[in-house]
């Protein structure tokens, strides 16, 4: 999967939790789920529970931790994926 | 230093499901969630342990400026409406009050009394709210420090940490929203 496939999935998946539209159509590598979408922290589990069924990937504690930005998801989504 | 979070029950039933499958085992060590299990309303325990995770985090990184996403390790424990998080060998006291319309936690490195102060949105946006909320929290120190809310400043970190800057003065504060409510603790 290139990085322009792997962003739009993760697009796909927290569109439905943003809150701010202007920064989600411009979303990148360096967009921050909370800081630049405004996605509420009692949300950021429902992300990672999501990267997981469309990956088909489960993510420990320690994968969670950066899981606060984009390129942090991306990392982690493309370890799981590699292992 | 102070802590606080606020969670809009009508919000947490239409934009969480706390039901899904790895949802509870993601968030809550196993003795919160057999808490949870042992419940009499699930729901209510769910989002309150929750905001005492939060509530608990955000006077953490407070104490320890600092940014991480990991609520299972912040554990919480329950006595009455009393409540103690610990996380590594960071301790606190988190007070909690549960209405019909939110539930609200407040943690503090001695045992607190509840001071927040709740506000309910109209219908700003995103944006509005949390204007909306700093203006409210500006206000209010003004009043404490009997000066003019003009020239009080909300500030906040590199790791999103809130601040009101009173000359060169720094207030410690805490600003939470959850759909349409909002509150501010200040220390």
């Amino acid at each position: 999967m290139t990085n322009h496939e792997l962003i739009a999935k993760l697009k796909a998946i927290v569109a439905p939790y943003v809150q701010d539209e202007v920064a989600f159509s411009s979303l990148s590598e360096d967009t921050d789920f909370v800081k630049d979408l405004k996605i509420n922290s009692a949300n950021l589990v429902d992300i990672i529970l999501d990267i997981e069924d469309e990956f088909d990937i489960r993510l420990e504690n320690e994968d969670m931790e950066e899981m606060l930005d984009v390129k942090s998801a991306m990392e982690i989504v493309n370890t799981k994926l590699e292992a | 230093m102070v802590g606080n979070d606020i969670v809009d029950i009508e919000e947490a039933i239409q934009a969480s499901n706390w039901q899904r499958p790895r949802f509870l085992n993601k968030l809550f060590t196993v003795q919160e969630q057999l808490c949870v299990h042992n419940s009499t309303n699930q729901f209510l325990m769910v989002w309150r342990l929750w905001s005492m995770k939060e509530a608990a985090y955000k006077l953490f990184t407070q104490l320890h400026p600092s940014r991480f996403y990991k609520p299972k390790q912040f554990e919480c424990k329950i006595d009455n409406l009393k409540g103690i998080v610990i996380f590594q060998d960071f301790k606190c006291y988190v007070d909690t009050k549960i209405t019909s319309k939110y539930i609200i936690s407040e943690a503090r490195l001695v045992e607190p009394k509840m001071t927040s102060d709740i506000l309910k949105f109209q219908n700003e946006n995103t944006d509005g709210k949390s204007k909306v909320l700093k203006t409210e929290l500006l206000k209010s120190v003004a009043k404490r420090y009997q000066t003019q809310s003009e020239i009080l400043k909300v500030v906040k970190n590199k790791f999103g940490v809130p601040t009101v800057r009173f000359g060169l003065k720094e207030i410690n504060v805490s600003l939470t929203h959850h759909g349409n409510y909002g509150a501010y603790a200040i220390f």
